[in-house]
């Protein structure tokens, strides 16, 4: 084994060597790669939607975009209006004049539905109407309220238009379900008037190639992100202009939500970067007291985030939620190796004056280390790459792959970059062996003297408190909750997008749902009596139902279509809000209403009345409280209806989908970066024993942040389960450094007690600079407007200091034991 | 000074509607007004019978069949249509009446018969707009045009299939319009030998979705040409979301139709 290091280091020496006399074409070519690399940069995308979260093959997706192929996107945007009057002609002509703006002005708009052009169906004697609500306003008071009472006994409008304690209205959009990039609408108009005739797609195969053909060829594919937001600024833009005094005004939903996410994921991702870059630079001076050791480590971590967000533009990986991490932690892990580097390279520089000595003896003193370093680091995090939530695995990869990047820059780049730039040997340094001693060094000498003697005289005592330490955080980590919320990762600001729409949400018993697919597998099999009285059982059974957790707002499908017609065509009397039993009836009523000036019928079915779309309208919560009630959901309707096939789809099984697989990624991710580790370590260290007891101090933080989690009540959710194998990949690097040099010493003095103190000395020193540098890195998302990300900063932050003083004590006191029993032996 | 600027006003009032009058006359040309005057008073016929297929194809490819018996007769300027499901059996003799009335500020009657809830229903719908029959043509498509409401522009002559045509955009007057017909503007072909309308490209109000309508066979029957076969693709951006596929076969004409033909006993009787 120390035949295969030594000529490891070797060879690091000689590629150092390589590199200072070929430096200008080393640049030159890095430089080109790089740029060639960032020419991609622009392409990048951002994806802050659900559907983001699962991967283009996961079923529960996949079922996901069929259904939304069918009926199109079911995310709405709401916006709604307060007031004690709604029935009054002044309100509804605001509303008139704000719905009116909305239909004409919204780009990306598939359908508008208020008050004013509520479906309206009723029958007067031998008359049937079929009009919009308030295509006019009634002139009488009379009217008025009588149009009123219906609006407010409208079973369809309850908690859709309408809330139910009749203060507030909606606007209900929805928005076109496709991308219109790449459309032109005039190119084909030649085309179209000269075609001799096949145009016309008759069969079902040509239809479905020249969808697909057309989708490949203009890549068109569900409306982008970017055209959400567009939708979304003029929606706000037209509703400001519609401000009335003294009417409350809101705007809700997913599609402003997916919005707000960019944007602040946008905001907050320039803000991480620049306080990463400050609080790196700020240490790296206060380190090297050089501009050269401040502005090379952050050209290489630029470089190397540069050429990862460039991987991603090439690779068509959009940014999301959770890889919005990713530069300020490249920024923060990247800087290590450099500093490593660095070190080694003035020391000896400032000693020997040799700028080529200097760096071939940094890199055949370092380059090994850091390459296990930056191997174990993306090892912790390739242990997402197989992540069921697709976001997860992008970072997994990338993120590795940044890192690897990195290292790849530190040991080229740096190299030949020291070798040209004219640097000044100091005599007198403050190294990091600490030869001058400033006030802060004292203060350093005693924390580690302290760490030193504590350890090596008590290993047991301090391995008994840490472990009763260990113990306490065990007993509460089976109070973590788990969650996948994100509306609750929003900032909960009076008046702010959070509030809004759990407001929105409340007042209107929900505003997301979960839809069941009911598929007959017949054509016609929806005027079926007996299948349209168990749909509507089914309906009377969900609006009952409350749990703890949540609880259903409305369940409705075409059944309210079906009662609504025929009360209609009964004189309006009520007794007939009703299935027909009779199953000519029921096609006849479904070919009236099909007939009747609107589109509706294709929310609720498919063209050929096989399948039935069951709406089940909920409030956002936790996903976690989904998951029993889509069970259930499933269960029921598997049982109602035998003969059908039952698809659960829409936002709730999606956010549980989302859930269920991040769950399942967390254990396989926490499985796989500790034997990946565990393996590292013991093939660094050489020994089997050694390798395993050395993950101890490697866990140890771990478990205290979970015990952390649970006691205080951190939510599990996609970013805080990242912490785990994060958070282990770096701790080990301080481990990795600590072990290295303990056996070096060990080895020259025979002594545990001796080499632990050496060890802390040197090494125990740049420890506490690199847990600083990547601590603050993560502290610094607690400056996000996310909730999700301060938990996710403040966790991995926490977890990494605590896997220094593991360092500074549990591996010390470990030592020691080992060694000892040894010597007895 | 008042005296001035009330001047002034009204000069730029003037100058205004000057404007407008040039703009107005530059956007409808005459020679394409004159076009679609003799294509909205071309002779479609009187006492006319038909049977009607109609075939909705979603999507996702998938067809849906109907199959109609059709009646009209003129009554002076007025015209009265009885029309019958004979497809599907479900809804088989569920029955329309219309009466489509020349004077534009009447609406249409129209009768509907359901033969399972035995009764008939006035239907007072006011949006022509809306889908007729479920398929990609809407009632404003059936029924002729008062060329008055629109601004017309000949765009160029083409051939198409070996026709000389007028490529010709119309455009409603007022946004009333275009809610009425539920578009915003068309460009239509008009054929130069006989004024039919063979093909129209029409955009849909408040939307981006385009209907293409093809007639795909027209024929001089009793001396009076008909469209047989017309094709409707509508779409969103480019892809297809509907179809419909008109065909009308067994076309008579001044078969003299009883008027009795066109009352709601006979709706109720049925076929």
């Amino acid at each position: 084994m120390s035949t295969v290091r030594v000529k490891i280091d070797h060879f690091f020496e000689q590629l150092a060597s390589f590199l200072y006399d070929y430096k200008y074409i080393v640049i030159l070519f890095m430089f080109a790669a790089a740029g060639l690399l960032a020419s991609q940069l622009p392409n990048i995308k951002i994806d802050t939607s659900t559907e983001g979260f699962l991967h283009e093959n996961d079923p529960i997706l996949i079922d996901y975009e069929a259904f939304r192929d069918q009926f199109g996107r079911e995310e709405i945007a709401i916006v709604a209006l307060k007031s004690s009057n709604i029935f009054n002609k002044k309100f509804l002509n605001d509303l008139k004049s704000l719905h009116n703006d909305l239909k004409e002005n919204l780009p990306y708009l598939d359908d508008i539905t208020s008050l004013i052009n509520a479906r309206n169906t009723h029958g007067k004697k031998d008359e049937l109407i079929v009009e919009d609500l308030f295509e006019n306003f009634p002139e009488s008071k009379t009217a008025m309220s009588e149009k009123e009472k219906r609006a407010r006994n409208n079973e369809l409008y309850k908690n859709l238009l309408l809330s139910e304690d009749g203060l507030y209205t909606a606007i209900v959009i929805k928005t076109r379900t496709y991308s219109s990039k790449d459309e032109d609408v005039n190119d084909d108009l030649t085309d179209f008037m000269t075609s001799e005739g096949d145009d016309f797609l008759t069969d079902e195969k040509s239809v479905r190639e020249d969808t697909k053909d057309k989708k490949k060829l203009s890549n068109q594919g569900y409306l982008t992100d970017q055209e959400n937001s567009e939708f979304v600024k003029a929606l706000e833009i037209i509703v400001d202009r519609h401000r009335i005094p003294l009417v409350e005004m809101y705007i809700a939903g997913t599609p402003v939500i997916t919005d707000f996410l960019k944007r602040s994921m946008v905001k907050d991702m320039r803000k991480f970067m620049l306080i990463a870059f400050i609080t790196i630079a700020i240490l790296l001076f206060i380190m090297f007291r050089r501009i050269s050791g401040v502005i090379l480590p952050l050209l290489i971590v630029i470089l190397s985030l540069l050429s990862t967000i460039s991987l991603m533009a090439m690779s068509g990986v959009p940014i999301k939620t959770p890889t919005q991490i990713l530069p300020s932690f490249l920024l923060s892990v990247a800087v290590g190796a450099s500093v490593h580097v660095l070190v080694i390279f003035f020391q000896h520089f400032d000693k020997n004056r040799s700028k080529k000595d200097a760096i071939v003896f940094a890199l055949g003193h370092s380059g090994l280390p850091i390459l296990m370093t930056s191997l174990t680091t993306s090892g912790g995090l390739l242990s997402f790459s197989t992540a069921a939530v697709a976001p997860i695995a992008d970072l997994g990869i990338f993120a590795s792959v940044g890192v690897l990047l990195s290292f790849i820059f530190t040991i080229i780049f740096l190299p030949a970059f020291l070798a040209i730039i004219p640097l000044k040997a100091k005599s007198k340094t403050i190294s990091l062996k600490g030869k001058t001693k400033g006030k802060n060094a004292a203060i350093m000498d005693k924390i580690l003297n302290f760490a030193v003697h504590i350890s090596t005289t008590r290993p047991v005592q301090v391995l008994a408190l840490f472990f009763i330490i260990m113990l306490i955080a065990i007993s509460s980590i089976h109070k973590i909750r788990i969650s996948h919320d994100p509306v609750r990762w929003l900032p909960d600001a009076p008046g702010g997008i959070r509030m809004v729409n759990e407001k929105i949400d409340r007042v209107f018993k929900g505003t997301t749902s979960l839809e069941v697919i009911v598929d007959t597998g017949k054509q016609n099999g929806l005027y079926d009596t007996e299948f349209l009285n168990k749909l509507e059982n089914a309906s009377n059974y969900f609006e009952q139902y409350k749990d703890d957790k949540c609880f259903v707002g409305k369940a409705f499908s075409i059944t309210s279509v079906v009662k609504e017609t025929n009360q209609a065509l009964h004189e309006n009397n009520s007794q007939f809000y009703s299935i027909p039993q009779n199953r000519e009836l029921i096609a006849q009523e479904l070919f009236l209403f099909e007939n009747s000036g609107t589109d509706d019928l294709e929310d609720f079915t498919d063209s050929q009345f096989s399948k039935a779309r069951f709406t089940i309208k909920m409030p956002f919560v936790d996903a976690i409280a989904y998951s029993g009630f889509i069970k259930m959901t499933e269960g029921y309707f598997k049982e109602k209806f035998p003969l059908s096939d039952i698809q659960l789809t829409g936002m709730i099984a999606m956010l549980a989908r989302v859930l269920e697989n991040a769950l399942y990624s967390m254990l396989q991710s926490y499985l796989y970066a500790f034997i990946v580790i565990t393996i590292l370590m013991i093939l660094l260290i050489g020994k089997l024993k050694m390798g395993i007891l050395s993950m101890i101090p490697n866990i140890y933080p771990i478990v205290i942040m979970l015990g952390i989690m649970g006691w205080f009540d951190f939510p599990m959710d996609l970013f805080t389960m990242m912490v785990a194998s994060i958070a282990v990949g770096l701790a080990v690097d301080d481990t990795i450094h600590f072990m290295h040099n303990f056996r070096k010493y060990f080895e020259k003095y025979n002594s545990a007690q001796k080499a632990v103190h050496e060890t802390l000395h040197t090494t125990g020193r740049a420890m506490l600079v690199t847990t600083c540098v990547l601590s603050t890195g993560f502290f610094t998302f607690m400056f996000s407007s996310m909730n999700n990300l301060f938990n996710f900063g403040f966790l991995i932050g926490i977890t990494l200091i605590m896997a220094l003083l593991a360092d500074y004590f549990i591996a010390p006191a470990l030592m020691v034991l080992v060694n000892k029993k040894k010597n007895y032996r | 000074m008042k005296k001035i600027s009330l001047i002034l006003c009204l000069t730029g009032v003037g100058i205004g509607f000057l404007f407008f009058c040039v703009c107005s006359c530059f956007a409808d040309d005459l020679q394409a007004r004159k076009i679609m005057e003799k294509v909205e008073d071309r002779d479609n016929g009187d006492n006319m019978t038909s049977d009607m297929l109609m075939v909705l194809i979603d999507k996702n490819g998938k067809k849906r069949k109907k199959e109609f018996k059709n009646f009209s007769k003129d009554f002076g300027k007025d015209e009265k249509r009885i029309m019958f499901v004979e497809k599907p059996a479900d809804i088989y003799n569920t029955g329309f009446l219309t009466f489509d009335y020349d004077d534009p500020k009447k609406d249409d009657d129209q009768w509907l018969f359901l033969p399972a809830l035995g009764k008939t229903k006035r239907i007072a719908s006011q949006d022509k707009s809306s889908s007729f029959m479920g398929s990609d043509l809407n009632y404003s498509d059936m029924t002729q045009k008062d060329t008055n409401d629109y601004n017309y522009e000949l765009l160029k002559e083409i051939t198409i299939n070996g026709q000389k045509v007028w490529l010709i955009k119309s455009l409603p007057k007022t946004r009333e319009i275009a809610d009425e017909t539920g578009y915003k503007q068309s460009i239509i072909a008009v054929r130069q030998d006989n004024f039919m309308v063979i093909k129209a490209k029409m955009f849909i109000n408040d939307s981006s979705d385009i209907k293409y309508m093809s007639v795909k066979k027209i024929k001089k029957i009793d001396g009076i040409w008909v469209a047989l076969e017309n094709h409707i693709i509508k779409k969103e951006g480019k892809r297809v979301i509907h179809q419909t596929l008109l065909q009308q076969t067994n076309v008579k004409f001044n078969k003299n139709l009883n008027v009795n033909l066109f009352t709601i006993r006979q709706l109720e009787k049925g076929l």
